[in-house]
């Protein structure tokens, strides 16, 4: 009926504003690393989250594009035959050795056989029609433009991919993935790099455009068990991108070490703001002991104090998400690999409101062994 | 009649190995429609007393009862109900919160009674009225004086209509005539609303208002005298038990 709590907080915003900040702060590391992490891990999916298809098949149990094998010819024809598929095309994926100029040595690549076509879906966020076109030329590769330095060559630059010789005719923006230089060439022309003569017309993925208004996880659900049973599994392109992330993630040790150091930072955010939430209330104890003393029981004023703590949470999290941004437009600006998701986000708002919130559990000891009879002097 | 009633209190404190009696077997009797002022030194117990009497702090041994209640058998959480529906305290230290209006410092225990808010509200202003701040319901602490913030504790205190009141060292921190202006809020809820009004003071000053004087030292009542006045119809009886 009186608002206790919020009218504190207001008129006393110079003794809340420490945990305030401490929350703030909290959210704002916790968000950026995570963005941080996203950032860098979503290049493990940009075979998946740059191109257009909304369903993926390949081999059973793939977890990352990295890992495909070669599936069964016929996939492709077990795709259009579910009536939502409106177009299949193949995705060749393999390892390659690059040899360009003779000072560089060799250079360790992935290859990525794409339909030129200019409806083509492979990488369809990132090439243009006339880029695809250039591939259909035999040989031709494009590349990003940030990796030029790293083979050595200059648009128009020839090396020797697997034995074979091909010329780059174009550089990109958006190609970069984890863990090597990505070149991508026309399907024909990665067909011929393939080693073993046999696999040659085998590919590692088939993606399907579906019609539009289709629901993917159902046509996934459709296809699952033809899938089994001709030696292959297909997602969706969330899913695949999705999987494609965490596996990068957890494989390399680096999400361990997020875990981690989000624990660290969601332990380091509760003793600071308990320590100065604590101190607000201690600055008001004689009033609460004053309320108990009228006879406002324990637990009214617990509720008062997890209020604030609510609060506090609140302005904290309004607080370090407008921080957030600044730094992520910021960090944009400078090709800084950030990527905001906003399951992440909630997540992060989420752990920032317990910080508060534990906090306020914490604060909650200022008062725990109230005396009101100590008023009495 | 009797209101307030407590027997064979002994109380002592302990620091460390040493323990230090502060009450030892006191016995008092309390009249409701009375203002006791308990008067004593510092150290002769008379504010350990007073949280004793108001359910504050726990005797060692000895009874305290009130309304036929034995306030010492009840739990923490009735103890806060009992204290909550009949229980009023002016404090030396005003303790209001910074953030608040007088109406709300007055309205804040009222809400927990579970009133309609419109009730609280008109019981917090004619609490005011009471007091003569009805005019400063919509000030903070800090743009009031001394005296000002004694009267709104008062009005806080007495606003659900008590039937104790206690009132530890209320005028010390005021002048003579801020003093005199608190005394006699406290005494007009005694006379007004016939409730039990007990102040605790080494402030001779107010003697003269006082229904009934307590001396205490040491722990013990060196006198009980009753003041003769128009409102106090009848003699209390009281008996020191050492």
């Amino acid at each position: 009926m009186v608002a206790l709590a919020r009218k504190t907080l207001i008129y006393e915003w110079r003794k809340f504003l420490p945990a305030a900040l401490a929350v703030a702060f909290s959210g704002l590391l916790l968000l950026m690393m995570t963005a941080l992490m996203f950032g860098i891990f979503s290049s493990a999916g940009v075979y998946v989250s740059r191109s257009g298809g909304d369903i993926w098949a390949g081999y059973p149990g793939t977890q990352t594009v990295e890992l495909g094998r070669p599936i069964p010819r016929d996939t492709e024809v077990w795709l259009q035959m579910d009536p939502d598929v409106v177009q299949v095309e193949p995705f060749q994926w393999l390892d390659g050795d690059w040899r360009g100029p003779v000072e560089r040595g060799s250079v360790s690549v992935f290859i990525s056989g794409i339909e030129p076509a200019p409806n083509g879906l492979m990488f369809s966020h990132v090439l243009s029609a006339a880029e695809r076109a250039m591939l259909s030329e035999p040989g031709a590769v494009i590349v990003d433009g940030a990796d030029l330095s790293k083979l050595g060559l200059g648009i128009g630059g020839t090396a020797f991919l697997n034995g074979h010789r091909v010329r780059i005719v174009a550089a990109a923006n958006g190609l970069r993935t984890l863990g090597g230089v990505n070149i991508v060439t026309s399907i024909a022309t990665a067909r011929t790099l393939v080693g073993d003569p046999a696999e040659r017309d085998k590919v590692a993925y088939y993606v399907a455009r579906l019609a539009p208004g289709a629901n993917p996880d159902a046509v996934r659900g459709r296809l699952t068990p033809v899938a089994s049973a001709h030696r292959f599994a297909v997602w969706t392109h969330d899913e695949f991108a999705w999987n494609a992330a965490t596996y990068w993630m957890f494989e390399t040790g680096a999400g361990l070490g997020f875990i981690f150091l989000s624990f660290v930072v969601f332990l380091v955010g509760v003793v600071i703001t308990s320590q100065t939430l604590f101190a607000a209330v201690a600055s008001s104890v004689r009033e609460y002991a004053m309320l108990n003393a009228l006879g406002a029981g324990i637990g009214t004023l617990r509720r008062v104090i997890l209020e604030q703590a609510f609060w506090v949470g609140a302005i904290g999290i309004v607080f370090g998400g407008l921080v957030s941004l600044t730094l992520a437009l910021l960090a944009h600006g400078q090709d800084v690999p950030i990527a905001f998701n906003y399951i992440a986000a909630i997540a992060c708002g989420v752990l920032v409101m317990t910080i508060a919130l534990i906090s306020g559990l914490l604060a909650v000891g200022a008062i725990n062994h109230l005396e009101p009879a100590n008023l009495l002097r | 009649m009797t209101a307030l009633l407590a027997e064979h209190i002994t109380k002592s404190y302990t620091s460390g190995h040493v323990e230090t009696p502060v009450l030892q077997g006191m016995s008092i009797a309390l009249n409701e429609r009375e203002l006791t002022l308990v008067l004593g030194p510092s150290g002769s117990g008379k504010s350990t007393l007073l949280a004793i009497l108001s359910g504050l702090l726990k005797p060692d041994r000895g009874h305290v009862a009130a309304l036929g209640e034995d306030l010492w058998k009840k739990s923490r959480a009735d103890l806060e109900k009992f204290r909550l529906e009949h229980t009023g305290f002016v404090f030396q230290g005003f303790n209001l919160f910074p953030a608040l209006t007088a109406l709300e410092q007055v309205m804040l225990p009222l809400a927990y009674l579970g009133l309609p808010r419109h009730t609280v509200r008109n019981m917090a202003l004619a609490s005011l009225e009471e007091v003569g701040l009805a005019s400063r319901a919509h000030l903070r602490p800090i743009e009031l004086s001394g005296g000002e913030k004694q009267r709104i504790a008062i009005a806080r205190a007495l606003a659900k209509k008590p039937q104790f009141l206690f009132a530890d060292e209320p005028t010390s921190a005021l002048d003579s005539v801020n003093g005199k202006n608190v005394i006699d809020a406290l005494h007009r809820v005694a006379r007004v609303y016939g409730a039990t009004v007990v102040c605790v003071s080494h402030d001779t000053r107010l003697a003269a208002d006082a229904d009934r004087i307590v001396h205490m030292a040491d722990g013990r009542i060196l006198s009980d005298v009753q003041q003769i006045s128009a409102s106090a119809p009848s003699r209390s009886k009281s008996a020191e038990m050492p």
